[in-house]
């Protein structure tokens, strides 16, 4: 298939066409807009008469079982603390295993790498993992496995698997021919060339896809917990349906904030994985093994 | 010389992306052990590309190559063929050993000969020092040694090295040039240069041919004034 070479006057024009089409569409949807004039109004009502002032006794101890911790550390026996643990658990686990398995398949699935016969089912397999919501697998797999920890892990390595699936394969796809061709012309094998060449050559994006993963996780690790998954979640639930609003205001407060230090962490991770850094960046060995074993 | 002792045979070959607009078409064409063939003429005209064929990355659009009595590119050559690209195929986030055993690595299956053919072709090179650097960190010029002692590492029955030697300065030109020749001569394998310089590609060849006019002929002198065959 030809290329189509992209200016950036046509792309220009390209956009306003897909934003003025957009807009149609929704004034379809929406019909009458009348209709939204009191939704303002019932926000503020509902935020200040359910949600403020958040209910932060959710960092409390629990009085059952009993705390044994130190005073100044209590909070680590708060149905809080426990929640978040038990999701970035689920979301740590997950993203191991979802990458694990994503490796081979993106490789598999392709199209410099693997022939159409292999390239294609194995595509129709990842979309398959994604076409569900995490959501969606947990209630499957609550059936299967029961509640708690483990349907969540299995919910979201699922779904890893589809969304990291596509984001790999289309990277693996997006990397510069000539040392495929090298390697291919030299006569590697396609393990070899995928081991040695595409690995190392795609390591960054996929490292940094993982780490975009992880948060991923966590964040939809607070909604799996809903349907007994485990997690945060459960709470939330729970208080949802006791129409505790400032407690669950409260969890909402404490996810956004442990959602903030995943993404701090992660943009520091992830600067070593841009192009700027490159120069900067230790080898990859260098990092996973330490030098005195190098 | 019998053509059956060919290293490299090209009968009828006509090369290029579409069928429609060849770019270039060989007639016959044999590369025998020992031998450093030069290949010369403008740029975009299709000089890498016929260097890509004979590589097995791009079907011919008519006519049969065989590389080591191979069909080209039906049946893959595993280590028989070095091939270093135009933009040198290097792995850019790893380090000079790992690309270096890349050629190793299809050269051989024995890991020990493996190590020390990656060893020699580095200090061959000049790159002791920089063997544990990633490849981004290296200057093109340096650059071009990892690939060179890519191949050298591998040791190929055929080399296929596509302006190999530009961004080199006089004193490591002279290296790798006298590296690469004394590899095809001490090993009777044969080396394809895809050269610019056409002083250069005089000088290193025993045979240089030009492609003009749509065709890869014998360099001849001719009076006409086409600055690659005057």
């Amino acid at each position: 298939m030809k290329k189509i070479a992209v200016d950036g006057e046509k792309m220009a024009l390209v956009l306003w066409i897909l934003l003025l089409l957009a807009i149609v569409i929704l004034n379809g949807m929406v019909g009458d807009w009348g209709r939204l004039a009191g939704g303002p109004d019932n926000l503020v009502r509902f935020f200040f008469q359910s949600l403020w002032p958040p209910d932060m006794s959710v960092l409390e101890p629990q009085t059952y079982p009993v705390c044994t911790a130190q005073p100044i550390f209590d909070f680590t026996c708060s149905t809080a603390w426990k929640g978040v643990i038990e999701t970035l658990k689920i979301a740590f686990v997950a993203t191991v295993f979802g990458m694990v398995l994503t490796l081979p398949l993106s490789i598999m699935a392709s199209r410099n790498l693997s022939p159409r016969w292999i390239s294609y089912p194995t595509r129709f397999l990842i979309s398959a993992c994604r076409s569900l919501p995490a959501l969606i697998w947990a209630i499957f797999l609550v059936i299967l496995v029961g509640l708690g920890p483990l349907a969540g892990v299995l919910a979201m390595t699922i779904y890893t698997v589809g969304y990291l699936g596509k984001l790999q394969y289309e990277s693996i796809e997006g990397l510069t021919k000539t040392p495929l061709d090298a390697a291919n012309a030299i006569g590697l094998s396609r393990w070899e060339v995928a081991v040695n060449v595409v690995i190392p050559e795609a390591a960054n994006d996929l490292i940094s896809h993982s780490i975009f993963m992880f948060e991923y996780n966590f964040r939809s690790g607070t909604v799996i917990g809903i349907v007994g998954a485990g997690g945060i979640g459960y709470y939330i639930d729970l208080y949802l349906r006791f129409l505790q609003y400032d407690k669950v205001f409260a969890y909402l407060i404490i996810i956004y904030m442990v959602v903030l230090i995943i993404d701090f962490i992660s943009i520091y991770a992830r600067s070593f994985f841009t192009e700027e850094e490159y120069l900067n960046a230790p080898l990859w060995r260098d990092v996973l093994i330490p030098s005195w074993i190098n | 010389m019998d053509s059956e002792n060919s290293i490299v045979a090209l009968e009828d070959v006509v090369i290029g992306y579409e069928t429609e607009s060849p770019l270039v078409s060989i007639p016959n064409l044999e590369i025998f052990p020992g031998e450093i063939v030069a290949i010369a003429g403008p740029s975009g005209i299709g000089k890498s590309t016929l260097l890509a064929t004979i590589a097995g990355l791009i079907r011919p659009i008519s006519g049969s190559i065989k590389v080591c009595g191979a069909e080209i590119p039906s049946k893959p050559l595993r280590g028989s063929l070095g091939y270093i690209p135009q933009k040198l195929g290097l792995v850019r986030h790893a380090s000079v050993r790992h690309n270096v055993m890349l050629g190793a690595r299809a050269g051989t299956n024995d890991r020990k000969e493996r190590k020390d053919r990656v060893t020699d072709a580095i200090q061959q090179m000049g790159l002791k020092e920089k063997s544990r650097e990633p490849i981004r960190r290296l200057s093109g010029g340096q650059q071009r040694r990892v690939a060179t002692a890519r191949t050298l590492a591998q040791r190929p029955s055929i080399i296929l090295a596509d302006e190999f030697l530009s961004e080199l300065d006089e004193e490591t030109l002279a290296m790798v040039l006298e590296s690469v020749t004394s590899y095809v001569r001490d090993n009777n394998s044969a080396l394809i240069v895809v050269e610019h310089d056409i002083s250069r590609a005089k000088s290193m060849a025993n045979r240089l041919l030009v492609i003009d006019d749509g065709r890869l002929n014998p360099f001849i002198t001719k009076p006409k004034a086409v600055v690659l065959n005057s």
